[in-house]
């Protein structure tokens, strides 16, 4: 309940979405299906369209109560995640959060979800500015 | 591709594998664990007869499980009518958030070629001992879920329970279906 207020609070306080063209676009934004209520990982290809440095510092769902962006690392054979406080984006980057890497963990799921639906996720800057970005619900199956 | 051209250029009379050959690096498959399925007790012996793939990790696991697990059963349905003769075995290595009931269904997920399977710490530790995985708790968050670090390997055996071959994330469906299609003909289905 707590994390739930949490994100409620995160969404109020964003400041406004980017007006007019964003200086991001983002493709691809899925989410692998997992049965009950597991973490999920959400992914997409970011890029940057902007002349200044982005950061990418957290994310929001109202399907969701909690997500963090997380990211996979192999060391020695040994696979582990780490929380990471945001991710840069460079002047016309293009980050994949891709499975095995940045991928968003999204927990506490707030209702049902079915592969084949879309959910919005609100993706948060740095500077403040959001974008709602809709990722498709993919089957247990995909990759 | 060109590495294959080069090797038979060579002469090797054996094709190589596209998978990384651990032949006799590894014990033969054998475990004593509990398949979450109907609960019973299970052994590696009880898989004689069948390749199996065996993976160690966890259900609170959002995004390298998942997608293990993905690719191993894509590659296994690959096989068509022979996917019956595979197993893939996943081992929770979180005994303490994997109940049976949820492991059941997180592995029937997936499809009726992944068998989830737990068992007590003596079991997992002598399992991951034979088999040199290591796995690791973090620390707990405000909520109590933690992370867990495991083997990111996916043994690989043969139809008489021998270690012959190394899965790792970068492998592709085709070679992994190929493979297991190799190993599938080259011994006789005599005791399924």
């Amino acid at each position: 309940m707590k994390r739930v207020l949490l994100s409620v609070l995160m969404l109020c306080m964003a400041m406004a979405a980017y007006a007019g063209e964003p200086p991001v676009s983002v493709s691809d934004a899925r989410m692998r299906w997992l049965p009950g209520d597991l973490p999920m990982a959400g992914y997409f290809v970011i890029t940057s369209h902007s002349k200044a440095p982005l950061r990418l510092v957290g994310a929001a769902s109202p399907a969701f109560g909690d997500m963090m962006v997380h990211h996979s690392i192999e060391e020695a054979g040994v696979a582990h995640m780490v929380h990471v406080d945001g991710v840069d984006l460079n002047p016309r980057q293009t980050i994949e959060f891709a499975p095995g890497g940045y991928h968003l963990m999204l927990m506490d799921r707030t209702r049902d979800l079915h592969p084949g639906e879309e959910v919005p996720v609100t993706l948060r800057f740095g500077d403040g500015q959001t974008l709602v970005v809709r990722f498709r619900v993919t089957g247990v199956q995909s990759e | 591709m060109l590495l294959v051209g080069l090797l038979v250029a060579c002469g090797h009379s054996t094709t190589p594998w596209g998978l990384r050959d651990i032949s006799g690096l590894m014990p033969s498959l054998d475990f004593t664990l509990t398949a979450a399925s109907d609960g019973a007790k299970v052994q590696g012996k009880d898989f004689r007869g069948k390749v199996v793939l065996l993976y160690f990790g966890y259900t609170h696991c959002p995004d390298v499980c998942p997608t293990t697990l993905s690719l191993l059963s894509r590659a296994v349905k690959a096989l068509g009518t022979n996917a019956e003769q595979v197993r893939i075995l996943f081992v929770s290595v979180d005994p303490a958030r994997d109940t049976l009931a949820q492991l059941k269904t997180y592995a029937a997920a997936f499809g009726p070629e992944v068998v989830g399977l737990s068992g007590s710490e003596a079991e997992l530790k002598a399992l991951t001992k034979r088999y040199r995985v290591s796995y690791g708790y973090g620390k707990p968050d405000s909520s109590g879920a933690y992370e867990v670090s495991h083997s990111s390997a996916v043994y690989v055996f043969d139809r008489e329970g021998k270690t012959r071959l190394l899965i790792g994330p970068t492998d592709s469906v085709p070679i992994i279906t190929g493979d297991l299609q190799r190993l599938l003909s080259e011994t006789p289905d005599a005791r399924s």
